[in-house]
């Protein structure tokens, strides 16, 4: 048991073992795949990154450069104008004949000397208005700082000498608007998620946003604000983006913008003069580097699901291969078990049987060679009476071992075949008791053993059952008990009443206790199958057939009660049958502690003895040598009677009779031509006097109780089994004859 | 168990020939233009405004209001409204409204959105269209519609009718045990108080709004008395002076400056809202003037950390809201102003001004709608829905009002007497008369 319970841990272990041997390189090949992909993936978002950014870079040089051409276009335009200008007669009517147009919109001229000049709307232009404190240039024109216009739009101005003959004569003042440089930005700057703005680096003010370039909260106004509305509110990074303004340099960082990490571009134009600034989020430029990283996530992830779903595969086709070999190596168990249990209670079964027969043997021919012995002796000793008489006697005892023998014999088979059924009728416990006790006391007087009986809480002791089961039942564990006590020991007979489960039925429980030699607890295990004994019955002076205990477990079951045993090899046994029997209805309780045995007078049985005598009997006997013995028997008791062969002369003979030719009718039931029964009923069907009251008594072997049954179904009054036992013959017919 | 792994089987193969497909149809066979030229037939009209257009889930309420309105358009007329846009950083630099001038009058934009003042003089410069045969018209309350009719023409339509009041900080007045006011008295009396228990400044101010202070106290008779339209007529044709109704108001404001209710330096220098606005939410002052939007605006008065309360200003009538219509106009020259004029009919239908007023729940320039306001609106809101309002700009007067009042308390708050004022109210009114 404990070798098999460690062989199959071990197995336990060993599937445990395999599985994780199994899982292992599963988790290392995705460990090893996940790293992988990690760092290819790494790899790819750094250079996308990086080539990103470069992309960035190029866009905003080429806005930048753009620009930075727009603005010296301008200024070259301008020099022709001044040209033309220094050429014309009357610069002023030049200046006056100009009409705007959307780059330039304000043409204005002062003369050298002068601090007021004209500008092309008529008005009057002083260069006060302006500021070129920057000193910022383009095509190394003089430009001025970012202002709102006559418009209400951001300008700035270029001033440009007019040279005549070398000599400057006045300057020329041309008012350019951001709106017009608005059509060379891109239309859609990363899908409008890049903001760009157009900011006058000196003023720091927000000049153009350019149209389709995105949308944006707040922050419109200037740097200050840009820093405000997207919260780049850092003093270092402030401080680092103004030096780099200051020096007209390029400055890109990286910044959350809104909880999204952004880049932040300031990109000069035309030597610092102007700058690019704006915000594109990180995820816009790195669209690519996403998708291919994105793409590779779901070839991996596809392909890990694949790998996964084999996997899955492979182990629930391996779990259900298991299942199914696990469950043909139970059921080849099952079946194993089941043949080896088989052939083990073949083996005992032939054992018990082998063993059974060898005791029968034994115990047959004990008593037999006892009989047959005794019997030579007697013809031996024919003489003299004494020896006779005790040789007789002995006889006698061996011929009722044998018989009991054969009718337990007999009983089991009947038990065992399903063919025993219970002969319920009323009957008084306190009787019982009695009967008992007056079978067993002499037993245990002659063992010196001490017996006790003690009856308690039982409240009713006429109850409804079959009165010879019980008393069997009783007889077997207490013929045990003396049988297995030593000498002077002692045995308890001990009744008591349990808790009701119904008003109708007595609940009560039978204990036989005795201190004898008591059981091994191998042979406990056993003690209520069939052909077992304690001690083999050729090497104990004890003798029995082995079948009591089985016979009172069957009854007790065939009774619905059951039956424990308790025992400890050395200090005796303890029997407890537990029993519910119905109580009768009508009939009041009488008192108990009555045996009726008792109750017979000397009287009465002096009249019983006498019973027989003067009596004339019809006897339906067809075995010629148990008529002759009946015949003599009776003729003993001072009767007579007639033999019949057969049930049906019998019948005749007692039809032919005239009324009371005879006292009764003793029946044997298996007989040639007409059964007992057959003819019983045929005697109770005659129309005579006394066909209804002459007693009929089966004698029979039949001595089953459905054979008492059925006798009595017959129309018989009595059953007296055979062989004859004339006390009980006695006792019958006197109950009868009244 | 056979049946699902056919299933398995059939779903991975109808996969993988989807896949397989898929990735055959996207690559471009040779010769084949890669580039997509998409053709561009959404018209652009252009829309001057003080900010900027907002992403749709930007925690301005208004910007956010007046663009799901633009959106609406958009959607519905195929076309895209480009924002031109100007702030002034400081008060050194060009206004808005002066920007707005100088762009209508050099027909920069299709649209504008522009203060009253702005509005009314560039309708007599007849620089605007007249709106009056938009569909939208009829549902207009009277008091935009006479608020914005300049020489017969509607030249501005709002999205919201802007009323002016008093924000109030209830907790401070509860801690020294001050009702809030309702007349001129009243108000000095608390100020008083607030001054003698250190509140140095107990009106918050700034260089734009400290006019609704004077006309609440200028008009409230005018437009409470019930002989509006006549008193109107005898200003416009001389027989009555404007300095004659503005002397009460100039003066009592001159008194609160004196008294140090007001800081005029500040005031003169503070942009609205951006100047005084951190001292009131930081309960340092318990007074400010605002319009009605600002209390539901997170980045003006929004969510303070005291119990807010806005009521009308102090005049002899009680408390009284002042009304300012703004206006979003068209260009008369527009070359696109047909598109521009369907735009207006969108974002001024009912449905807009639904969207919008519920946006930013604000009173709707629509008789058909009527918006729930905040606890702390109510006080206002139930006068205004009773009547009692003066209005800040009209049209219908020949001397502008909103601008040049605005100009004329910002020299009283530079040192000018209360006469001086006046004198600059008969030199317009002069100016005016035929």
């Amino acid at each position: 048991m404990l070798s098999g319970y460690l062989y199959m841990e071990k197995k336990k272990r060993r599937i445990l073992h395999k599985k994780q041997i199994l899982i292992a390189p599963f988790i290392l090949v995705f460990c090893i795949l996940g790293a992988v992909v990690f760092f290819i993936s790494r790899k790819i978002t750094i250079e996308m990154s990086e080539s990103a950014i470069g992309n960035l870079s190029e866009s905003l040089d080429l806005i930048s450069n753009s620009i930075d051409a727009i603005l010296k276009r301008e200024a070259q335009f301008q020099k022709m104008i001044a040209k033309e200008i220094a050429n014309a007669a009357k610069p002023e009517d030049f200046v006056l004949s100009y009409d705007r147009n959307d780059t330039m919109v304000k043409l204005s001229l002062i003369l050298s000397g002068e601090t007021v000049g004209i500008s092309n709307t008529g008005e009057a232009f002083a260069e006060e208005e302006l500021d070129f404190s920057a000193g910022k240039t383009v095509d190394g024109l003089p430009l001025s700082g970012s202002y709102i216009n006559s418009m209400g739009t951001w300008a700035y101005t270029i001033r440009c000498p007019v040279i005549r003959e070398g000599k400057e004569i006045a300057s020329l003042y041309i008012e350019y608007i951001y709106d017009s440089v608005d059509d060379m930005f891109p239309g859609s700057f990363y899908n409008r998620d890049a903001k760009l703005y157009l900011m006058d680096a000196a003023s720091e003010r927000l000049v153009l946003k350019p149209k389709g370039i995105g949308e944006r909260d707040a922050g419109h106004m200037s740097l200050d604000d840009f820093y405000y509305a997207n919260k780049i509110l850092e003093t270092d990074i402030q401080e680092n983006v103004a030096e780099n303004i200051k020096n007209g340099k390029d400055v890109m960082f990286y910044h959350d913008i809104q909880n999204e990490a952004s880049l932040i571009y300031m990109w000069s134009v035309n030597e610092g003069a102007v700058y690019l600034i704006g915000y594109v989020p990180v995820q816009a430029i790195q669209r690519e580097g996403n998708a291919v990283n994105q793409n590779i996530l779901i070839v991996v992830f596809v392909m890990l699901t694949a790998f996964t779903a084999c996997c899955c595969l492979y182990l629930f086709f391996e779990r259900q291969h298991d299942k199914i070999r696990k469950d043909q190596e139970q059921e080849r168990e099952l079946h194993n078990r089941q043949l080896q249990e088989a052939l083990q209670t073949a083996q005992i079964a032939n054992n018990s049987k082998t063993m059974f027969l060898s005791n029968m043997s034994h115990d047959i021919r004990t008593p037999m060679n006892a009989i047959l012995g005794f019997t030579t002796l007697l013809e031996k000793d024919a003489d003299n009476p004494e020896r006779v008489r005790e040789y007789t006697r002995k006889i006698t005892a061996s011929g009722q071992h044998l018989l009991g023998l054969i009718n337990d014999v007999l009983d089991i088979s009947k038990i065992e075949s399903g063919k025993a059924a219970l002969t319920i009728g009323e009957f008084s416990l306190d009787d019982m008791v009695s009967s008992i006790d007056a079978i067993i006391r002499p037993a245990a007087k002659a063992k010196n053993q001490s017996f006790e009986i003690a009856v308690t809480g039982i409240r009713h002791t006429r109850l409804l059952g079959d009165e010879t089961r019980l008393g069997q039942i009783l007889l077997n564990l207490l013929s045990n008990a003396v049988k297995y006590t030593q000498e002077g020991g002692s045995i308890q007979l001990r009744i008591s009443g349990l808790r009701q489960h119904s008003s109708q039925y007595e609940h009560f429980r039978i204990e036989v206790e005795d201190n004898g030699y008591g059981m091994t607890p191998e042979y406990l295990k056993t003690i209520f199958e069939a052909f077992t004994r304690a001690e083999n019955s050729t090497t104990n002076k004890v003798q029995g057939t082995g079948l009591g205990m089985a016979i009172t477990k069957n009854i007790v079951e065939l009774m619905g009660g059951t039956i424990e045993v308790f025992s400890k090899e050395g200090e005796g046994s303890r029997f407890v049958v537990e029993l519910e029997l119905r109580i009768p209805e009508t009939k009041a309780e009488e008192p108990s502690g009555k045996a009726e045995g008792d109750a017979r007078t000397p009287a009465a049985q002096k009249a019983e003895a006498e019973c027989l005598r003067g009596r004339h009997f019809l006897v339906a006997e067809d075995n010629e040598i148990n008529a002759e013995i009946l015949s003599e028997l009776l003729l003993i008791e001072g009767a007579t009677c007639e033999i019949m062969e057969n049930g049906r002369l019998a019948a005749t003979r007692f039809e032919q009779a005239p009324p009371g030719s005879f006292d009764a009718i003793l029946m044997d039931v298996q007989m040639p031509v007409m059964n007992g029964y057959e003819a019983s009923r045929t005697i109770r069907a005659m129309e005579r006097e006394d066909a209804g009251t002459i007693p009929i008594i089966a004698m029979t072997a039949n001595a089953f109780a459905e054979d008492v049954k059925d006798a009595m179904d017959a129309g018989m009054n009595a059953h007296v089994a055979k062989p004859i036992d004339m006390e009980l013959l006695k006792r019958t017919i006197n109950q009868y004859l009244k | 168990m056979k049946g699902i792994l056919k299933k398995t089987a059939a779903i991975l193969t109808a996969g993988a020939l989807v896949l397989a497909t898929g990735a055959c149809g996207q690559s471009g066979t040779d010769g084949e233009n890669l580039i997509r030229n998409e053709e561009e037939d959404r018209v652009e009209i252009t829309l001057f405004a003080p900010m900027e257009r907002s992403k749709p889930d930007v925690e301005n309420a208004a910007r956010t209001a007046f663009d799901k309105t633009i959106i609406m358009a958009e959607e519905q007329l195929n076309v895209v409204v480009e924002y031109n846009t100007y702030t002034a950083v400081d008060y050194q630099e060009k206004s808005y409204d002066d920007v707005a001038l100088d762009r209508i009058r050099s027909d920069m934009d299709d649209l504008y959105l522009l203060n009253p003042d702005v509005l009314q003089k560039m309708g007599e410069e007849g620089r605007l269209a007249d709106l009056s045969d938009l569909a939208c018209v009829k549902n207009l309350r009277d008091v935009v519609k006479t608020a914005n009719t300049v020489n017969g023409k509607l030249v501005g339509i709002p999205q919201e009718v802007v009323v002016y009041g008093l924000f109030v900080n209830k907790d401070m007045f509860d801690c020294y045990s001050l009702a809030l006011p309702d007349t001129p008295e009243e108000f000095l009396e608390c100020c008083k108080v607030f001054k003698e228990n250190g509140i140095e400044t107990p009106v918050g101010a700034n260089r734009w709004w400290l006019e609704t202070f004077v006309f609440a106290q200028a008009y409230a008779d005018l437009y409470n008395g019930g002989n509006t339209e006549a008193e109107i007529e005898a200003l416009n044709s001389g027989t009555r002076k404007y300095s004659d109704y503005m002397r009460k108001g100039f003066t009592y404001l001159k008194e609160m400056i004196d008294l140090g209710y007001i800081d005029a330096e500040t005031a003169y220098t503070y942009e609205a809202i951006e100047g005084e606005g951190p001292d009131f939410l930081a309960q340092k002052t318990p007074i400010v003037m605002a319009y009605w939007g600002a209390a539901n605006a997170e980045t003006a008065y929004g969510n303070p950390d005291f119990n807010l309360q806005i009521i009308g200003f102090p005049s002899e009538r009680g408390q009284m809201p002042v009304v300012s219509v703004t206006g979003i106009s068209v260009l008369e020259s527009s070359e696109r102003q047909q598109e521009a004029r369907e735009v207006l009919e969108v974002i001024l239908s009912d449905e807009a001004l639904q969207v919008y007023a519920e946006t930013n729940q604000v009173i709707s320039p629509s008789q058909n709608l009527e918006v729930d306001c905040i606890e702390a609106l109510k006080p206002l809101n139930d006068l205004v829905n009773g009547g009692t309002y003066v209005l800040a700009s009209n049209a219908g007067m020949k001397v502008e009002q909103w601008g040049n009042t605005c100009l004329i308390v910002r020299k009283l708050l530079e040192g000018a007497s209360v006469e001086e004022c006046m004198a600059e109210f008969d030199k317009l009114q002069e100016e005016s008369l035929p």
